[in-house]
């Protein structure tokens, strides 16, 4: 389990996470929902120490973050962050060297699902080609923990159909799963919990199965009900 | 297979349901080997966890049995497999009821009117076969 506790960050004067709180259990998806500038990234890279916090406390299965971590919990920014000029199997050989965790046969797997060319040079992929690139060196890391930044954004119907589908294989079973979005209706079905954010702080979190039971509304029903009071 | 889920009422439910559907149908037969929770949740495109829940409660409901380490098939129990296509059949009524209700119409023009529109259908899948 991924604990968030009490988590406040300051850019300068500006707070840009007040005193945010909430889990994401392993073997199950959590979603963050927030429109752009709420501070999604901002917690993402916070799980990473990629940025520093003013005062709370993150846990991943009780412990803080280290450098060994990195081996049990990945990110997968909303950009690709190998060189451009690589070629797609010369970012595999880099991750391979980087990471103990990297598993050669789940990413030979991916490139086969996505219909990847591994001598295609990362430069001159498509946009949603590149997205599925970048999915793919995170998710052949053997991690409990993926986290994802708006893995959705900006790519075509069929490249974002493709991508929800790894959510419900085993490339995401068992593993815990942090994902931000803007638009949560590609996903609805897919997660199991959403925690919705606004201005720095989270407003509500909630089993979505639970609120579809108890309550009878969908994801997008709490959210109006939420943003809207 | 594919399934059109409505995002008000618990995913899990509406899996159960759309089984429910198949067996009614005959579509799954007594017996029959459904797919694994995986499979399922790939096909249908849902969570795993969701697949679980809804394989869980079919199970405690007696509408699929689990040898083992064996694939969960469909039950065999006849008045099981009876109380499904009943249920499914009271609930449609109790539906199109509701719906009549509110026109204040009288029964014997509705079932009237039901006949014909059912003949004039089944007589047009006859035709496209």
């Amino acid at each position: 389990m991924i604990e968030v506790k009490n988590v406040n960050k300051k850019y300068g004067r500006k707070q840009v996470l007040k005193d945010i709180s909430f889990t994401a259990e392993k073997g199950e998806i959590t979603c963050l929902i927030g429109i752009n500038g709420v501070g999604k990234t901002t917690i993402m890279k916070a799980i990473m120490a990629l940025t520093p916090i003013n005062s709370g406390e993150i846990l991943m299965d009780g412990e803080k973050i280290t450098k060994e971590s990195f081996e049990k919990i990945t990110f997968i920014p909303d950009t690709i962050t190998m060189l451009p000029q690589m070629k797609i199997n010369e970012a595999f050989a880099f991750m391979a060297d980087f990471y103990k965790s990297w598993n050669p046969q789940r990413a030979e797997e991916l490139l086969q699902f996505f219909k990847l060319d591994p001598n295609e040079r990362i430069a001159n992929l498509s946009k949603g080609n590149t997205a599925k690139v970048n999915m793919l060196l995170g998710l052949s890391l053997d991690v409990d923990y993926l986290l994802m930044d708006e893995p959705f954004s900006g790519i075509d119907i069929f490249s974002r159909e493709q991508i929800a589908e790894v959510f419900t294989s085993h490339l995401i079973e068992e593993r815990g799963v942090i994902i931000t979005t803007h638009e949560i209706s590609d996903i609805e079905h897919l997660i199991d919990k959403a925690v919705l954010m606004d201005e720095g702080a989270v407003l509500r979190e909630f089993s979505v199965e639970e609120v579809r039971e108890n309550e009878g509304k969908s994801v997008v029903d709490v959210m109006r009900e939420v943003y809207r009071a | 297979m594919t399934v059109k889920f409505n995002n008000r009422d618990p995913v899990y439910v509406q899996v159960i349901r759309h089984f429910k559907e198949k067996i009614a149908k005959g579509y799954f037969e007594p017996g029959q080997e459904i797919p694994s929770r995986r499979e399922l949740a790939n096909q249908l495109k849902i969570n795993p966890n969701t697949a679980q829940r809804a394989y869980k409660e079919m199970g405690e409901q007696g509408l699929i049995f689990t040898e083992g380490n064996m694939p969960s098939c469909i039950t065999k129990d006849e008045a099981v497999l009876k109380s499904v296509r009943e249920e499914l059949i009271i609930e449609a009524v109790d539906l199109f009821l509701g719906s009549i209700k509110s026109i204040d119409v009288p029964l014997s023009e509705v079932l009237e009117l039901v006949k014909k529109k059912h003949d004039a259908e089944s007589g047009e899948a006859e035709e496209s076969k």
